[in-house]
């Protein structure tokens, strides 16, 4: 197992870490965890928190906020940038072609049945352009890492990644309580990402308006999200909405206001593609906007990220993205895959039946992680559940190998012990270029030997410093 | 603005005044309750009716008493109108909109609501009623300071300043409503020492106690009180006064909007009324008719303000 800290060749621990750990030294644990509850204190006034779905009470809860930092060097960012945009290139192109020619399968790459009989497709998509031939304006690409060299991509976030806000409080918060550590740090800044989201979408958009009224589009104030979405729209100077605000008139897309009605050019939406309209998506739907879809079909308004963009992260699409990357950037992925057996196929369904207990099997259209199998830590009685569904659905799953995930020391009432991270940079798609911010969301799992980092699940997060050259 | 929005705005600063004008209330009544010989439990009573929740207290509570009053009135979240459920719901539109907020102002309500769930977890013990209700009280002179010290003085800042005097105006005539056969005059010959009471107990709900014997050298007298908690443009919960903010708020947004609103002409008509009126005016026009008929103005003015604004989901 690679602790990113600690496994230097020598007792200052790696490179990266050395000027961290002998401030660690310097410090009292006691104080430290003192100043631990401080943090989620601030969090809680400042109400980063989120609703968890399901609990009566409405009780908010807040993210479990770990002040050890996890430190990227500057060399180790740039390879994982260049992986990182070349990989949301190549998700961009890959919608662009499946919504028009479709040449991909057409040669042979991915089965068609892959694309038409997806649920993430969505053939309203079909012939149209959105503006600037952008698909994916907010991208999330969660990675791991297994060792020094080592990097994988665990998934894409291609719909409505979220977790942004994150990245820059936990940083506000580390800046607000150990300002000494940033003067001793060259660390890469991240509180420019709203602006720049401002930026890339005006810059999508610049196809048919100038100067757009930008929104940020939220299902509302109980949805766990709630937090990023005021804090993006409150960052970036824009009004926050929900589909009911939203009204079609003659063509266009209007909110009422105070002073009679206001238009609306660009939609930052953070609701899913079925909630959008329910005139052409999810009739059953209270959340959206009739007619929104026909406005933006018609490019009265732009929509971020496009709907139908989820097809691009669907884990079934997932296990074919290194084929994906070759087809459409002519270069081999920068970035590595986790091998992943699709279920669909006899002879891997056979390896995962045969396999189960050293895997990991996901559902294919599943999130947050549920619905998911960790082969190592299920019991016999689980794993012979899982194997039953696996076989009753076979095509619903994927199955990877456990990856012994790299650990970040955390902060304990023990002192300090290594826990397993992963990081969710964030990037941003406008006809200009592809930035991603240097920096992202580690996400930790607190649970001694756990896996699973998913705050639905007792991950925390910590703040990620990207080191300058 | 959204006009959703807007709402939102304007009835976080309604429900956060209204829960500092009954946290006054219940001071001034814990008060006279401790200050008067025998079991009055007149106080609490005039309260729960006054503000429109005896239906509800009767359907929860089978005798009046202080503890049902204090429980009902602070910490039961199935009262719509209690301080627990008006901070909440306060923060809670303050959390629909904000982004319409700086941060001080936010974590002002949240902050208040925080402290004031916690202290409310658990039935309140006398010992802790004074410092629980000073602490709701000093929430929205908190929430004032930071609006006036950090929000731009902009549209946003005009539908929370309505919400406050609204409620406000409403909250003082519904005190002056209620006990308006101690303001008339004749009450002054026909009252004994014991009812100078009610109107020390009507000026302390109004935070009017010492304005008024500061401005009377002491002196009670009904006609005084009642002229003042109406007319007197200087005490900032005399309903002149409210009318006077109402007013100049709805005067910032039409000239910001470039136009001239009926709600505007509403509110200009009633000002003018309390302008002109003298304590004659009200005893000739009969002084119960008086507050009813300005409370219906002052809900049909509500009415035409989210009309013309375009409040409301």
């Amino acid at each position: 197992m690679f602790d990113e800290m600690l496994d230097g060749p020598d007792a200052r621990g790696r490179e990266p870490y050395r000027s961290l750990l002998s401030w660690l030294e310097d410090q009292d644990f006691t104080k430290l965890r003192k100043q631990s509850a401080q943090a989620e204190d601030l969090f809680r006034r400042i109400g980063i928190t989120f609703n968890v779905y399901g609990d009566e009470d409405g009780e908010e809860r807040i993210i479990p906020f770990d002040l050890i930092p996890r430190i990227i060097a500057a060399d180790e960012w740039r390879r994982l940038e260049r992986g990182i945009i070349q990989r949301v290139a190549a998700i961009n192109a890959f919608l662009s072609d499946i919504y028009h020619q479709q040449e991909i399968v057409r040669a042979g790459v991915i089965p068609a049945s892959l694309i038409h009989g997806n649920k993430a497709f969505m053939p309203q998509m079909c012939g149209f352009t959105p503006p600037g031939n952008v698909y994916t304006h907010v991208v999330g690409v969660d990675i791991v890492r297994t060792g020094p060299d080592s990097f994988f991509v665990l998934e894409d976030n291609a719909r409505v990644p979220s977790g942004v806000s994150y990245m820059i409080e936990n940083r506000a918060t580390m800046l607000q309580m150990f300002p000494e550590l940033f003067a001793s740090h060259r660390i890469q800044g991240v509180g420019d990402y709203p602006k720049q989201l401002f930026k890339s979408l005006a810059e999508s958009a610049h196809t048919f308006i100038d100067n757009p009224n930008i929104a940020v589009l939220t299902p509302g104030i109980f949805n766990s999200a709630y937090y990023e979405h005021s804090f993006l729209a409150d960052e970036m100077g824009v009004d926050l909405l929900q589909g009911s605000d939203l009204e079609v008139r003659d063509g266009r897309v209007i909110i009422r206001t105070t002073a009679g009605t206001a238009p609306v050019d660009v939609i930052y939406r953070r609701v899913d593609d079925e909630f959008l309209d329910p005139l052409s998506f999810n009739p059953d739907s209270v959340l959206g906007t009739p007619g929104l879809f026909d406005a933006y079909r018609s490019g009265a308004v732009m929509l971020a990220n496009a709907p139908g963009a989820g097809i691009a992260d669907d884990k079934a699409i997932y296990a074919y993205m290194p084929e994906i990357i070759e087809f459409y950037m002519g270069e081999k992925p920068l970035l590595e895959n986790i091998p992943t057996w699709r279920c669909s196929e006899p002879d891997n369904l056979a390896y995962v039946l045969e396999h189960l207990a050293d895997l990991v099997v996901k559902e294919v259209h599943g999130s947050g992680g549920y619905g998911m199998l960790v082969g190592p830590a299920a019991s016999k009685r689980e794993l012979a559940a899982f194997s039953r569904k696996l076989q009753a659905n076979p095509s619903n799953y994927v199955a990877q190998p456990t990856l012994a995930l790299s650990t970040v020391p955390v902060l304990t009432k023990a002192g300090l012990a290594s826990r397993h991270v992963d990081l969710r940079p964030f990037v941003l798609v406008s006809p200009n270029g592809i930035r991603v911010t240097p920096g992202g969301l580690t996400r930790v799992a607190l649970k001694k030997g756990s896996l699973v980092v998913n705050s639905s699940q007792g991950g925390g997060t910590k703040d990620t410093w990207v080191l300058e050259a | 603005m959204l006009g959703r929005h807007a709402d939102s705005l304007f009835w976080m600063a309604r429900y956060l005044e209204r829960s500092e004008n009954l946290a006054r209330q219940i001071q001034a009544a814990f008060y006279h309750s401790l200050t008067r010989k025998g079991d009055d439990l007149d106080e609490w009573a005039s309260i729960i009716r006054r503000t429109g929740m005896a239906d509800s207290f009767d359907a929860k509570h089978d005798t009046m008493s202080m503890a049902n009053a204090l429980n009902f009135l602070l910490r039961d979240k199935t009262n719509d109108d209690s301080v627990i459920s008006l901070l909440a719901k306060s923060r809670q539109n303050a959390r629909s909109v904000r982004n319409a907020l700086t941060q001080e102002v936010w974590q002002s309500l949240n902050e208040s609501w925080m402290t004031g769930s916690e202290a409310l977890k658990r039935p309140v013990n006398i010992r802790d009623l004074p410092a629980l209700l000073e602490n709701i009280i000093k929430a929205s002179s908190v929430f004032r300071g930071a609006l006036y010290g950090t929000m731009l003085h902009n549209d946003i800042f005009n539908f929370l300043r309505l919400g406050t005097f609204i409620e406000r105006a409403d909250n003082t005539a519904r005190i002056v409503g209620s006990k308006y056969h101690r303001l008339l005059p004749t009450a002054a010959a026909s009252l004994g020492g014991s009812d100078q009471s009610q109107w020390e107990v009507m000026l302390r709900a109004l935070a009017a106690w010492r304005s008024y014997n500061w401005l009377n050298k002491g002196h009670l007298d009904p006609t005084a009180v009642a002229t003042f908690l109406i007319f007197d443009n200087r005490m900032p919960r005399s309903l002149s006064f409210c009318y006077g903010e109402i007013c100049a708020n709805l005067q910032d947004l039409e000239a910001a909007y470039g136009t001239s609103y009926a709600c505007g002409d509403s509110a200009r008509a009633i000002a003018q009324q309390l302008d002109n009126g003298r304590e004659a005016d009200i005893y000739r026009l009969g002084f119960r008719d008086f507050v009813s008929s300005f409370m219906a103005d002052s809900n049909q003015l509500t009415l035409a303000i989210s009309a013309d604004f375009n409040l409301g989901p």
